[in-house]
C-alpha cells in the first residue's frame, strides 16, 4: 500500500533481524539498544495497523479478515518475541527475535502483496 | 532490573571494590529457581537457552500456522477442504508440541515426540501427495510440497525437535 511505509518497515526489519543475528553469534544477549529497536518495530507495525484501519474504505477487493489477521499475528509475534528476548538473559534472547525478524518480513511481504 | 545485567558474560557480579553487587544476588536466585524447577519439571526444554529459543520457535510458527489456517476455515473452507482440515490438524500438533516443549514431565515428552513424529510423517506425505495428485492440493496447507510456502521450516523444526527431545532424555536417562 504505501509504498514508502512497506520500504522503510522491511528495511527496520532487516536491521533488526540481522542484528540479533550478529548478537546470537557474539553469545550476548538483548541489550537496551535492541530490545529499542524490537520495540520500534512493534510501534510501526501499530501505526501501519492504524493507518490501515483510516484509508480501508480506498482499497477494493481486500479481506479484512485476511489483512488484518495479518496484521495482529505479525504485532503478537514481535510483541511476544520482545519480551521473551526481555526475559532470556542469554544468547538465545535475540535468537528468538532473528526467527520472530524473519518471520515479520515474510508477513510485511504478504500484507503487500493482499493490499494490491 | 534485568536491563541493567545485560552486559554479557564479562560481569562476575563483584564490583572494582570486590564487593558483590545486586547482579550476584540475582544471578543466585535465579540459579536457584532455576534448579528447583529443573526438579519439578525434568524433561521441559524451559531450563536450557537453546531449549527456550526452540519452544519460542515452535509458539512462532504455532501461533502463525493457527492464524492462517483460521482464516482459511472460515473463509475459504469449501474450495479445498482437504488441504485447509490438514492446515488446521497441522496447526493443532503444533500447539500440542509447544505447549509439551515447556510442561516437561514424562507424559508430555512423549507427546511432545509423538507430535513431532506426526509433523514430520505429515509434511513428507502431504509433501509426496501434492506432487502426484496436485488437483487435491493445488491451494496451499502448510504441509504442501514440503513445506516450501514456509521455507521448509515445516520440513528441518520437527527434526530438529526430536533431536532435541532425545538430547533431554538422554540427560535424564544418565543423571
Amino acid at each position: 500500500m504505501f509504498t514508502v511505509y512497506t520500504i522503510m518497515l522491511c528495511a527496520v526489519t532487516v536491521v533488526l533481524t540481522v542484528w540479533s543475528i550478529v548478537e546470537t553469534i557474539r553469545n550476548r544477549p538483548a541489550g537496551k539498544a535492541l530490545l529499542g529497536a524490537s520495540a520500534l518495530l512493534l510501534l510501526l507495525l501499530i501505526v501501519q495497523l492504524v493507518l490501515s484501519i483510516v484509508t480501508f474504505s480506498s482499497t477494493h477487493d481486500v479481506d479484512p479478515l485476511l489483512y488484518f489477521g495479518y496484521v495482529i499475528t505479525a504485532i503478537l509475534v514481535v510483541a511476544l518475541a520482545g519480551f521473551w528476548a526481555f526475559a532470556e538473559l542469554s544468547r538465545w534472547g535475540p535468537g528468538v527475535l532473528a526467527a520472530a525478524g524473519l518471520t515479520v518480513l515474510v508477513m510485511i511481504e504478504r500484507l503487500d502483496q493482499i493490499w494490491h | 532490573m534485568a536491563l541493567k545485567n545485560r552486559k554479557g558474560n564479562g560481569t562476575n557480579g563483584v564490583d572494582a571494590a570486590g564487593r558483590t553487587t545486586a547482579a550476584d544476588d540475582r544471578r543466585r536466585a535465579v540459579a536457584s529457581a532455576r534448579q528447583e524447577r529443573r526438579a519439578r519439571s525434568p524433561y521441559s526444554a524451559m531450563h536450557t537457552g537453546p531449549g527456550r529459543a526452540l519452544t519460542a520457535v515452535y509458539g512462532i510458527f504455532a501461533l502463525s500456522a493457527t492464524a492462517r489456517a483460521g482464516y482459511q476455515l472460515i473463509r475459504e473452507f469449501d474450495v479445498a477442504p482437504v488441504a485447509y482440515s490438514l492446515s488446521a490438524f497441522a496447526a493443532v500438533v503444533y500447539i500440542v508440541a509447544t505447549i509439551c516443549l515447556v510442561i516437561g514431565n514424562r507424559t508430555s515428552h512423549r507427546i511432545a515426540i509423538a507430535s513431532c513424529v506426526v509433523e514430520f510423517v505429515g509434511v513428507i506425505v502431504v509433501g509426496i501427495l501434492s506432487f502426484t495428485h496436485p488437483e487435491d492440493f493445488a491451494n496451499p496447507s502448510v504441509w504442501s510440497s514440503f513445506g516450501i510456502g514456509y521455507g521448509f521450516i515445516p520440513l528441518i523444526l520437527p527434526l530438529v525437535g526430536l533431536w532435541w527431545l532425545a538430547l533431554v532424555g538422554r540427560r535424564i536417562r544418565t543423571a
